[in-house]
């Protein structure tokens, strides 16, 4: 571990050089004229980073488990897999996005190693920076504050005049070649303590509670129907709550065929939870089973799952508090901060 | 190759290919035999020839490229030769396709896949195996291994039901059992016809058949409406709950513990099941 100092002004041509050397991937504005939503995307030129963003539509985890990733690509009787790591810097990810990744790295690791998600993140260096401006539903600050960052490789911070560079690896000490950078002083390195905890002081939404308290009093609550169907009252089952979530990694798999009618792949498609044919089998002569046929059992296996089914895997919640759900909820009724809030204690 | 290139930048290449997986074995079709209007039986060999390691209860992704692939249980035991026997009732896109197949023909498989049943808490014990439709399937892996090793267990106990005399599965085997002095065969249907002879109602009228010891060891495998009413009898009967198991089906897309379909509460059916003993599950709502 080591701690550097970019100054403003060269702060550019670091990233120029970066871009010129590697693919980088960062967050930019989604368009021209919505300058004020986030996306993370291939960066051309240093003056599209947006290293002032509160929060991305979509997080990260897409470049490594992207919306339809092929699993499998066939020729006649011929099947090959298409695991092909990219290298790829991810510039500028935040701390609650990172956790994210390191819980679906666990979790695309565990039992059976998923070369498809597990290639790509390795091929990875990812930059954690620090938060500038909170999203107005963000509660990272009072989630699973047990479960640190981990898996980046560094961790940027903007202080008065430039930049702190915290390498936390050799790959994120790679980057270091790229600009013009020097030893950063105990000044320095306080400054970027003091910036990133400040920050953490602004998130508008706070959950109560600790993680083992929230994880218990949800389990608890599995049986108490009234509160889910009240919960769930006005869900569309529409699916963004999952789709937009960090942690979120359940899939479709379809085959398909290219228009030879001899060759084609197999693909997988980010899935939602909230959906209704998520749990729903054939019997075969008609007869169907949905074993979460009610909206009110859907929202709460998706309560179970962020807050206490993988808690023991995870080290804590599977939610990060990046408040997206929220913001994508046309109801506005998936805020886990809220729902998880009103929850009575066991 | 195709052209193609996936959205994650990949090209179909070789690379990382042992640990895909995704990645699915060809098996060869021995023979196909239509047992009833909706069924077939395969009898397959994996193409390269080598051995299908599984054990009774486990599970296998069966598919065809640009079709898809299903969760199969494995119908014959391991204890049989060097094939594998699947059977395939015709339900969708991925049934239909399959059960189009003939012999001669290849398919892809993975696995074997999840956990069977627990034999050495079977062994040295009453067995008896309540099966419910196409349920015989994979409890047919259980019922040939307990034949072919009769010696390790005491009395075997064999509950069979179908919705119809057309429906049953496995016609040479019933015959079979029927005959058999290795397991007390006990057969039923839902409706009747003008030829059936046998026992007509619902699986649980069976209980009535035969005396069952509390200690007797139980598999269950049906369509879902089935396990409450037989759990319910089991209970009268005495026998604990961590002796009976359930061998339980869920919508299922990878069968490796990733994409989420069969889930129930926190357990995943296709790596910690399908094969669970009730004490484990009785306590999740979602389970029967
Ligand atoms: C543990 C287990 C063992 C099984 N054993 C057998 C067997 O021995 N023989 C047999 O014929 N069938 C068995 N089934 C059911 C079989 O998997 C389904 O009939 C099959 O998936 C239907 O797929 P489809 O594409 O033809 O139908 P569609 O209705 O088109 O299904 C679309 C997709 O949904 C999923 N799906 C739909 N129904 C089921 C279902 N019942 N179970 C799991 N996933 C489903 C599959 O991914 C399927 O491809 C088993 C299922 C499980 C979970
Ligand atoms: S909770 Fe909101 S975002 Fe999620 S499925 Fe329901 S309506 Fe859609
Ligand atoms: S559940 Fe909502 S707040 Fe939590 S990580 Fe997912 S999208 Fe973010
Ligand atoms: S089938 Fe995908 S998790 Fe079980």
């Amino acid at each position: 571990m080591s701690f550097h100092f970019i100054k403003e002004q060269d702060f550019a041509a670091f990233v120029a050089d970066l871009i010129r050397a590697k693919t980088v991937i960062g967050p930019v504005a989604k368009t021209s004229r919505q300058q004020e939503k986030f996306v993370f995307a291939k960066l051309s030129g240093p003056e599209e980073l947006r290293l002032d963003y509160d929060v991305t539509i979509l997080p990260p985890k897409k470049e490594f488990f992207p919306p339809k990733q092929h699993l499998l690509l066939f020729d006649g009787a011929r099947v090959s897999g298409c695991v092909e790591p990219v290298e790829k810097v991810l510039f500028g990810v935040h701390f609650y996005d990172v956790k994210a990744l390191d819980m679906t790295d666990t979790l695309f690791r565990e039992k059976n190693e998923d070369r498809n998600y597990l290639a790509h993140r390795e091929a990875a260096t990812i930059v954690i920076s620090s938060i500038q401006k909170v999203s107005p539903r963000a509660f990272w600050a009072s989630i699973g504050s047990e479960v640190k960052p981990r898996g980046h490789d560094a961790w940027l911070t903007k202080v008065a005049g430039g930049h702190v560079y915290e390498a936390v690896t050799a790959k994120g000490e790679a980057l270091l070649k790229h600009g013009r950078f020097a030893q950063a002083s105990q000044p320095q390195i306080a400054g970027a303590r003091q910036a990133n905890e400040e920050i953490s002081k602004q998130c508008p939404e706070q959950l109560k509670g600790t993680s083992a308290s929230n994880a218990k009093k949800v389990r608890a609550a599995f049986g108490v129907e009234e509160l889910w169907t009240k919960f769930a009252q006005d869900c569309f089952s529409c699916g963004s709550c999952n789709t937009v979530c960090p942690t979120c990694y359940c899939f479709d798999v379809q085959d398909w065929w290219h228009i030879d009618q001899d060759s084609g792949g197999r693909t997988r498609t980010w899935d939602s939870c909230l959906t209704e044919d998520f749990a729903k089998i054939s019997l075969g002569a008609g007869a169907q089973e949905n074993f979460r046929e009610e909206r009110a059992e859907r929202f709460r296996h998706r309560f179970m799952r962020k807050a206490a089914y993988l808690n023991e895997k995870l080290g804590g919640p599977a939610c990060v508090g990046c408040g997206r759900c929220s913001a994508a909820c046309t109801a506005d009724i998936a805020d886990p901060a809220t729902v998880i809030n009103s929850i009575p204690e066991a | 190759m195709p052209t193609t290139t996936c959205t994650c930048g990949g090209k179909a290449v070789a690379k990382d290919v042992k640990d895909n997986i995704f990645l699915p074995k060809e098996a060869k079709i021995i023979r196909v035999e239509k047992t009833t209007e909706m069924e077939r039986i395969f009898t397959l060999r994996l193409a390269d020839e080598s051995q299908m390691k599984f054990e009774p209860g486990q599970i296998l992704e069966v598919g065809l490229m640009g079709y898809g692939e299903i969760p199969l249980g494995l119908a014959s035991s391991p204890t049989r030769t060097n094939t594998f026997d699947i059977v395939v009732r015709s339900v969708g896109r991925v049934s239909q396709a399959l059960n189009r197949l003939a012999q001669g023909d290849s398919l892809l498989v993975r696995g074997p896949l999840g956990k069977g049943f627990p034999l050495e808490n079977l062994r040295g014990h009453d067995l008896l195996i309540i099966a419910g439709g196409i349920g015989l399937c994979p409890t047919r892996s259980l019922i040939q291994y307990t034949l072919d090793r009769r010696k390790e267990f005491q009395r075997f106990i064999l509950f069979y039901g179908a919705r119809d005399p057309q429906q049953q599965l496995f016609l040479a085997d019933l015959s079979d059992w029927r005959k058999s002095k290795d397991v007390e065969y006990h057969e039923t249907v839902d409706r009747g016809d003008p030829s059936w002879k046998g026992n007509v109602g619902v699986i649980t009228t069976l209980f009535s058949k035969t005396k069952i010891d509390p200690g007797t060891r139980v598999v269950i495998c049906g369509p879902p409406i089935m396990f409450k009413f037989v759990i319910r009898e089991l209970e009268k009967l005495g026998v604990a709950r961590q002796n009976i198991y359930l061998d339980l089906e869920r919508r299922m897309k990878c069968g490796v513990g990733k994409c989420g379909h069969c889930q129930i509460n926190d357990k995943y059916v296709c790596t910690d099941g399908p094969v669970f003993p009730f004490s484990e599950i009785e306590k999740l709502e979602e389970a029967i």
